[in-house]
């Protein structure tokens, strides 16, 4: 970290202006961040980070936003480039797919949650899988779908990620409503035309159906996504743990491969970009990824041999330059500023 | 009481015959050698020690004997037991057109009673595959078959041989082994037919699942503008399509550079139609 300061002490002049600039000013909305607004925070409203992230912030964020009484967000080019994007891609055609690599403490994953916020605000339905390393190692119970034989079910993780999803998406719960009867047990059973909303409750009271609820979830969405009635963001971060190997064994000690987890078997298939009416924006990350080196990066040394197998990822943006916005850096710009603030 | 006679460097003119004084390999001697030398490790604010005495000097090997005029007079000497180079041979190119395939043999000579070394029956066989009459698949296969042997920077097989004791025998062995590898990699057995992807040397598009997954694509695309008639002939043969298709070509055989990186998002984004607002 010290050497990150002496090469960098003329970028901390420059950002000590603009930062001082930036709490002088009121920021325009967030829809209209451009170019020129590369380099600079923004801050989210303490109300909203609870709505809109109640499970996408990484840790050390979450622990600045405490310190700091409020979350200010970097303006990275990459996000830029893909709100551009977005804004103008056509949603009649297949779901174009956006893979953000980058060395390790460029932003991936804040470019990600500035994405899922950007969205969030212009009123589409948000998927947020935060981390999809966690679904693929230390899973306390692992327990035969009762869907399907050989599949593996995770309730553990399938009703944490529920709880969040539907504290931020309480709104489309209510509205959408489900196209198939669902059969959860001998007696409990989900049919047509009731709230997705409750599809939800079931797999948060039941935790033996997490797993397939979220299934449902999924499918619903993928399936309603098409009528154009809302639009999907589906953000997953560290994708390349849906094509990797996983650390789980079964019983019988024979490892799992992650086909055969439900939860991403089903994430799998909203991957494909045989859907329309929304955009799939995912990071790829070494931090938590299994059995990979600390110095892979790309997205064929992560995504390794099924890269070639896969569906091509409709196009990749690389987060360079860790000078610009390294975890370490950000965090010591963010002290510097503060202090100055709090002297004037 | 010795007499110390001045030694012989002072007296020695500066256009002497050096090859006189050293004619063979000899120790250091520092009264023959006129040089100011110095070597050893200085004591404490002092200077390396002088050559007079040094057993640092004696110790080490010296080339006192092989200067260019000495060596010059060895090649002189060796003249008249060679014949004269080819005078039509004046370039390497010429060479190695007309003499493709290269031996490298080794002699030994050291002062000892016997006149024998094992090392001296080792034979190298270099020659490059663009001499050879091979086509595609004979190519791949004699580099599948002769492995570390091949480098593919110079495009050059070594074949190194010594399991037999004699070196002419070593020589028709190697010989007779670039007979044999020549031969069967023309030939096509029935189990290649099952080569595998994995077995690949480079990546090759047309069959891929990545052409699969493009043309998919872009069917869905045209179907949802309501375009029909658009067969997978004219989509391949599209610009786009090519495009994609060489940056896809690029990043798997080339592996990921800034360079690639780019050319194949630039080509996705035209195959997919995103446009960036200004």
């Amino acid at each position: 970290m010290q050497v990150h300061w002496r090469n960098n002490t003329d970028h901390f002049e420059k950002r000590h202006q603009t930062f001082l600039s930036v709490t002088v000013c009121v920021l325009p909305s967030q829809a209209k961040h451009s170019e020129h607004h590369e380099g600079r925070h923004y801050s989210i409203p303490l109300e909203e980070v609870k709505a809109v992230f109640p499970h996408g912030l990484p840790s050390r964020f979450q622990q600045q936003i405490k310190t700091f009484n409020e979350a200010c967000l970097m303006v990275r080019k990459p996000a830029l480039e893909l709100f551009t994007y977005l804004k103008s891609s056509n949603f009649a055609h297949p779901a174009v797919r956006y893979v953000i690599y980058g060395e390790k403490g460029t932003g991936k994953t804040m470019t990600l949650c500035h994405v899922v916020h950007y969205c969030a605000r212009q009123g589409w339905l948000v998927l947020h899988i935060p981390d999809a390393h966690l679904w693929v190692k230390n899973c306390k119970e692992l327990m035969k779908s009762s869907y399907k034989e050989e599949r593996l079910d995770q309730p553990l993780q399938a009703s944490v990620w529920l709880k969040n999803f539907k504290a931020s998406n309480e709104r489309f719960l209510k509205e959408i409503k489900t196209q198939k009867t669902y059969v959860w047990g001998k007696q409990e059973s989900t049919e047509e035309g009731r709230p997705l909303g409750e599809v939800v409750e079931q797999g948060l009271a039941r935790t033996r159906n997490a797993s397939d609820a979220v299934g449902v979830v999924l499918k619903e969405l993928k399936q309603q996504c098409q009528r154009g009635s809302f639009r999907l963001l589906v953000a997953v971060d560290g994708v390349n743990a849906l094509w990797g190997r996983t650390t789980l064994k079964r019983e019988d000690k024979s490892p799992v491969s992650p086909g055969e987890l439900t939860l991403v078997y089903n994430l799998r298939k909203l991957m494909m970009n045989n859907w329309n009416g929304g955009a799939i924006v995912t990071t790829l990350s070494q931090t938590g990824s299994l059995f990979k080196p600390r110095s892979a990066y790309l997205p064929q040394e992560l995504l390794g041999k099924v890269s070639h197998g896969l569906p091509p990822p409709s196009f990749t943006m690389g987060n360079r330059n860790p000078g610009w916005g390294t975890a370490s850096g950000h965090g010591g710009r963010v002290c510097f500023s503060l202090s100055s603030h709090n002297i004037l | 009481m010795k007499l110390h006679t001045p030694p012989r460097t002072e007296r020695m003119a500066v256009d002497q015959d050096w090859s006189s004084v050293y004619p063979t390999a000899a120790a250091f001697k520092p009264a023959s050698v006129p040089l100011p030398i110095r070597m050893g490790y200085p004591v404490k604010r002092g200077v390396p020690p002088p050559k007079e005495g040094n057993l640092e000097l004696i110790k080490i090997p010296n080339f006192l004997h092989l200067t260019p005029p000495a060596i010059k007079k060895h090649c002189a000497a060796l003249k008249d037991f060679c014949t004269e180079w080819p005078s039509a041979l004046d370039s390497d190119e010429k060479c190695e057109q007309h003499f493709p395939i290269e031996i490298e043999t080794v002699d030994y000579v050291s002062a000892g009673t016997s006149i024998r070394n094992p090392k001296a029956r080792v034979v190298t066989l270099r020659v490059k595959l663009s001499h050879l009459n091979l086509d595609d698949h004979a190519k791949k296969k004699l580099i599948k078959l002769v492995g570390e042997r091949y480098c593919k920077d110079t495009d050059m097989l070594t074949i190194t041989t010594d399991r037999c004791p004699l070196r002419r025998q070593n020589y028709d062995y190697s010989i007779h082994l670039l007979t044999v590898l020549y031969h069967e990699s023309w030939k096509t057995e029935m189990w290649e037919s099952e080569k595998t992807e994995e077995d690949m040397e480079e990546y090759i598009w047309e069959n891929s699942c990545s052409q699969k997954n493009a043309l998919d694509t872009l069917l869905r695309i045209k179907a949802s503008e309501n375009v029909s008639n658009v067969t997978k002939e004219e989509l391949l043969a599209s610009e786009v399509v090519k495009n994609y298709r060489n940056s896809v070509i690029a990043l798997k055989n080339e592996g990921e550079t800034e360079n690639n990186m780019s050319q194949y998002k630039e080509s996705v984004k035209k195959l997919l139609n995103i446009q960036a607002l200004p």
